[in-house]
This record gives C-alpha cells, structure tokens and sequence, in this order.
C-alpha cells in the first residue's frame, strides 16, 4: 500500500531519451512546457499532441505507466473542464439550463486547458522516467552554477536534494516495517474515529523519527569519513558531454518551436 | 489434534501484476505441530520472512491457505485479529519498534491491545521481563537508554508478554555479538522449557537451528526444499552446501573425516554429538 507512492520515478530502459545528457533533457522539458503555453489554435495544439506522442514513443515507456502519471491529476483535470465549460464568456450559446449556459467557446477552451495539462504532465513525467535522481539533481546543479555568483551554494543544494531523494525509498520501506512490526504486537490502525486514528500513528511514527536521525548521523559520519567536506572544488567522477544525439532532440524541440510560431501566425487564434 | 499452523499451497507475489512483480513463495504446505520447536533456514531472499508473516495474517496469500488450529486465517476480520495475538511475530531488528517511554509501557504495548486488565498486564509484562533478564529497574528506563543487546531483549519481551500459543522470531540474533547471541539463543529456549509453546526460529545460522530446533525447514529459491527432523535434514549435508547454505561446523569436519577415509557418520550436528561419535571411532580403532 504505502509501496504505491512513486515520487520522480525512475524507469530502468535504453532508449535514446534515457541516454540524452540530462542537462540537456532539463532545459528541452523547459523549453517544451513553455511551447505548450504558446499554442493558440488547435493547428499548433495539434502539433503539440503530436510531438508528445513522439516522444513518448521514442522513450519506449509504456503507455500503462503514462496514464498512471496522470491518475493524481484526473480530479484537476475534470475540475478545470468543468469551470472552463461554465465560466466562459461569449462564443455561441449551445444549449443553456439555470443560469448556466454552455458556448462553443467554453468546449474548446476546456478541451483546450485539458490537453495542455495532459502534454505537460506527459513531458515531464517522461523527463523523470528516463532519468535517475541522481543525474537529474547532477543536472540541476551545473544548471544552476552560475547562482554562485550571487553566494548560493549550488552544491551543497543539490547534495540535499541528492540525499533527500537517496531516502524517499529508504524511509517507505522503514515505514512498513515499523507498521507490520505494530500491527503484530495488535496495533490497530485502521478502526476508530479521527483521534483514536492519530494516537495509533504515535508508536509508528517515533520510531521512524528515531531511525531517520540514526541513519543521518551514520550518513554524515560516513560522508565525514571519506573528507566530504562541503561542495567547494570537488571534482566529478562522471563528466557530462554533449553528444551528437543532444543537438539532435535540441534540433527537434527548436522545429516544434518554430512550427507552433507558425502555426499560430498562419491560421486564426481561438483564444 | 490438528496441527497448530497449517499451510495449503501458500503462494504470495510482491507487486503483483506492476512491472517489479517478485514471486517470494510458491506452493508452500507445511504442517507444524503444537510444542515443536522449528528452525526456518534459507538463503537471503529465499522467502523465510515472507512465509512467516503470512502466520499471523500480516500478509495476505496470493493463493493457497493458512490454518490456525484449523481454521481458515482470512475467514473474518476477528479471525485475523487473533491471529495477531495467537501467532506472536517478532522481526528482524525488533529493537526499532520500540517507542514508549519506559520499557515497562513498551512491554505493555502488546497486551494493552489484547484488551487485557492492568494487573494482568502487570503480571505479564513482569513475566516476559523475567524471561529475558530484565531487572525491574531497567523496566523503569526509556527503552532508547538501554544498550543494543538489551534493547533487542526489551523488543522481545514486548512480543513473549501477549502469552501467543506460538512465537515466531525473525533472525533474532542478527548483528549481535557472540555474547548477546548465546544470550538471547539461551533465553529462547528457556523460554520453551517454561512455556511449552511452539516455537519458530528463522536463521541463517545453521549451528543455532541445530543447537535449538527439533525439525528443520529449508526455503530455497522461494520452495521448501526439505522439511522434517533436524538430524534427518542435515544429513543432506551435500544438498544444501548445493543451495549455497552452510552445514553446522561440527557436521563439516565429519564429512571432512569420511572424505578422508575414516568410518564415521556424517549426521554429527552438535558438539556432543560429535564427541561421542569420535569415542565410538577410537574405541573402534585402537580397543
Ligand atoms: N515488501 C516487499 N516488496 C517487494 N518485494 C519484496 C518485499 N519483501 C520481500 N521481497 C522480495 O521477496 C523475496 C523474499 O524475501 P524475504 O521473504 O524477505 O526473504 P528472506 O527473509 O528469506 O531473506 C526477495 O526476493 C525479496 O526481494
Ligand atoms: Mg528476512
């Protein structure tokens, strides 16, 4: 059950999106959630739809674990159809009940809103399949280095982030251990009112709080150990270099960039 | 009379139909009499953790049945419930359960959720503290004050204190030393000569299985491999060297011994036995 919870999955696979240098994976999804943002008709949202499913395609994920990504967001979704079908002004009245009436405008804006939600779900959700963590937070950091300028220390960020994703699956497990571990000396977690429900959570989390500050200072410890001593100079293990394959996918974002501008300019904005 | 735990076919699936689906046991049945003493061995990951929670309804089977004194775990909500305070588990590392303020409280926890009275609870917790060598002083300590060894004796005592017809305990001597294993060994058996209850032992220590249990249950890549007395399954020694598992050391300077020429028996398993085995050869050698 609480196995369940996926946070920046990462699917093991070889396809040619999961060996892009992530740096360059970053910026693209970047760059290709503000095109979703610039299309205005539905010839550009038609490209749009189009270049997703490419590259969705080319990652070799399957569709069972897109449509899994976009499970949390299906409330949202249905919520901001429903406010763009009602909320909208002008447009032709189609059909109209109460006070509310339904235009033909307020369809395509909803259906517009959706399909943007959906691509930018997708795109990012495939920026995380195909990357690790840790290449992703490796990424982050070179990204974000110039901040050093301004005294931000980028690396000791990205170690944090590091480490905090090293743990996420560390402390589920942890957590279902603690919880079996309860639920056999005859903890109930799952009867009783609110109070009742929040008590039984004590015995659970105490020893996840004690486990996490035991395994921080193990980590600090070791870390100590082989003279971590902060971000300043360290050199990397794994260098990034640029291959021809990522000016390829900066190619094919730059032609749907341009493709959207002239889709838009070429035929009329609906909104 | 009707075994205490009976499996049927169990088999259970981790991640079942998701991409990491794992299969950690396949078609075990099993029957384990009241009063027997069990050692469960098995490589890592060969399931032994996997078929023991599935005793006391922590783990649903994916098919396949468990039967407690007859009775069918997942038939109700109550079923599986005193399946919980019939079948004590205890896991591995128990001393990252505890939680309370004192140990006392922490011992508690268990038959405070069996409903029972104070005084009961008090006579109980007193009990399993003295099973395992707990002074009532060290009762009145926050449990995160005691040393590991201690802390792993608390957690146990937190499992003996709800009286189960059966403890099943989980690597109980992981990680300890020497020491606190011969301890901890010594008050688990104690604790079966007081209580006469069943008992179930995971390890991966062979010596341990041989020194304590009366039959011997071998899981091998999710299977049972064997099943049956102690002497019986050890003197397979050859097999289970096969599925990468260790013979006791007694057991494999015998089989050293025959391999070398010398008429002894190689279902030696424990030192006494050993001993004897060696008088009965030198008094066969030299008259
Ligand atoms: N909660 C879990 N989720 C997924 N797989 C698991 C889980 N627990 C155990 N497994 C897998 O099931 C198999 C059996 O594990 P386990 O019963 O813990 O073996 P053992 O206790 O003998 O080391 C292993 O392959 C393990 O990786
Ligand atoms: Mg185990």
């Amino acid at each position: 059950m609480i196995r369940d919870i996926t946070i920046g999955q990462y699917l093991p696979g070889n396809s040619v999106l999961h060996r892009l240098d992530a740096r360059m994976k970053a910026v693209l999804t970047f760059f290709f959630i503000i095109v979703i943002f610039l299309c205005k008709n539905f010839w550009s949202l038609g490209l749009m739809i189009a270049f997703t499913l490419l590259f969705t395609a080319i990652s070799k994920v399957p569709l069972r674990m897109m449509l899994k990504s976009l499970k949390p967001i299906f409330v949202i979704l249905i919520f901001t159809a429903v406010l763009n079908i009602f909320y909208t002004d002008g447009g032709r009245e189609l059909f109209g009940f109460w006070k509310l009436s339904v235009t033909d405008k307020g369809l395509y804006t909803a259906g517009f809103m959706v399909i943007r939600i959906i691509c930018l779900i997708t795109g990012s959700s495939l920026l995380t399949y195909t990357t690790t963590p840790t290449l992703l937070t490796d990424a982050i950091e070179r990204l974000l280095s110039p901040l050093k300028v301004f005294k931000i220390q980028v690396n000791t960020l990205a170690m944090m982030m590091t480490l905090a994703l090293r743990f996420i699956p560390t402390l589920i497990e942890e957590t279902d251990r603690i919880m079996n571990a309860q639920k056999a000396r005859g903890a109930d977690l799952e009867s009783g009112g609110f109070i009742k429900r929040a008590k039984a959570l004590i015995p659970i989390l105490i020893p996840l709080f004690v486990s996490a500050f035991r395994r921080a200072y193990e980590l600090a410890f070791a870390m100590e150990c082989r003279c971590y001593r902060g971000g300043e100079g360290r050199t990397r293990m794994k260098q990034m270099k640029l291959k021809a394959r990522d000016l390829g996918a900066a190619f094919l974002v730059a032609a749907l960039f341009c493709g959207v501008f002239f889709l838009n300019y070429r035929f009329k904005a609906l909104i | 009379m009707a075994p205490v735990i009976k499996t049927v076919n169990l088999t259970h699936l981790y991640g079942e139909k998701t991409l990491f689906e794992v299969t950690a046991i396949i078609n075990v049945s099993i029957e384990i009499e009241k009063g027997e003493f069990v050692g469960i061995i098995g490589h890592t990951g060969s399931g032994k953790s996997t078929l023991i929670q599935h005793f006391n309804g922590l783990l649903k089977p994916n098919s396949g049945k468990v039967l407690l004194d007859g009775k069918d775990i997942w038939e109700s909500r109550e079923s599986v419930r005193s399946a919980r305070f019939k079948v004590g588990l205890c896991f591995q590392y128990p001393e990252y359960q505890l939680f309370e303020e004192t140990v006392y409280k922490d011992i508690a926890f268990g038959p405070k959720n069996m409903g029972l009275g104070d005084d009961e609870i008090n006579t109980r917790v007193r009990r399993a503290a003295g099973y395992v060598g707990l002074s009532g002083e060290q009762l009145e300590k926050s449990p995160f004050d005691l040393s590991g060894g201690e802390k792993r004796r608390a957690a146990i005592a937190g499992v003996m204190a709800m009286e189960p017809e059966v403890l099943v305990l989980d690597e109980p001597t992981a990680g300890l030393d020497p020491r606190g294993r011969d301890t901890v060994l010594g008050l688990i058996k104690e604790y079966r000569e007081q209580t006469g209850s069943t008992v179930i032992l995971v390890s991966h220590s062979m010596d341990d299985v041989a020194r304590l249990a009366s039959k011997a249950l071998v899981l091998n890549k999710s299977e049972v491999a064997m099943f049956g007395p102690v002497d019986e399954v050890f003197s397979h020694g050859r097999e289970l060297m096969k599925m990468g598992l260790n013979v006791p050391e007694v057991t494999r300077i015998f089989m050293g011994l025959r391999d070398r020429g010398l008429p002894v028996s190689t279902s030696v398993y424990t030192c006494e036995q050993g001993r004897r085995e060696l008088l009965r050869l030198s008094g066969e050698v030299s008259p």
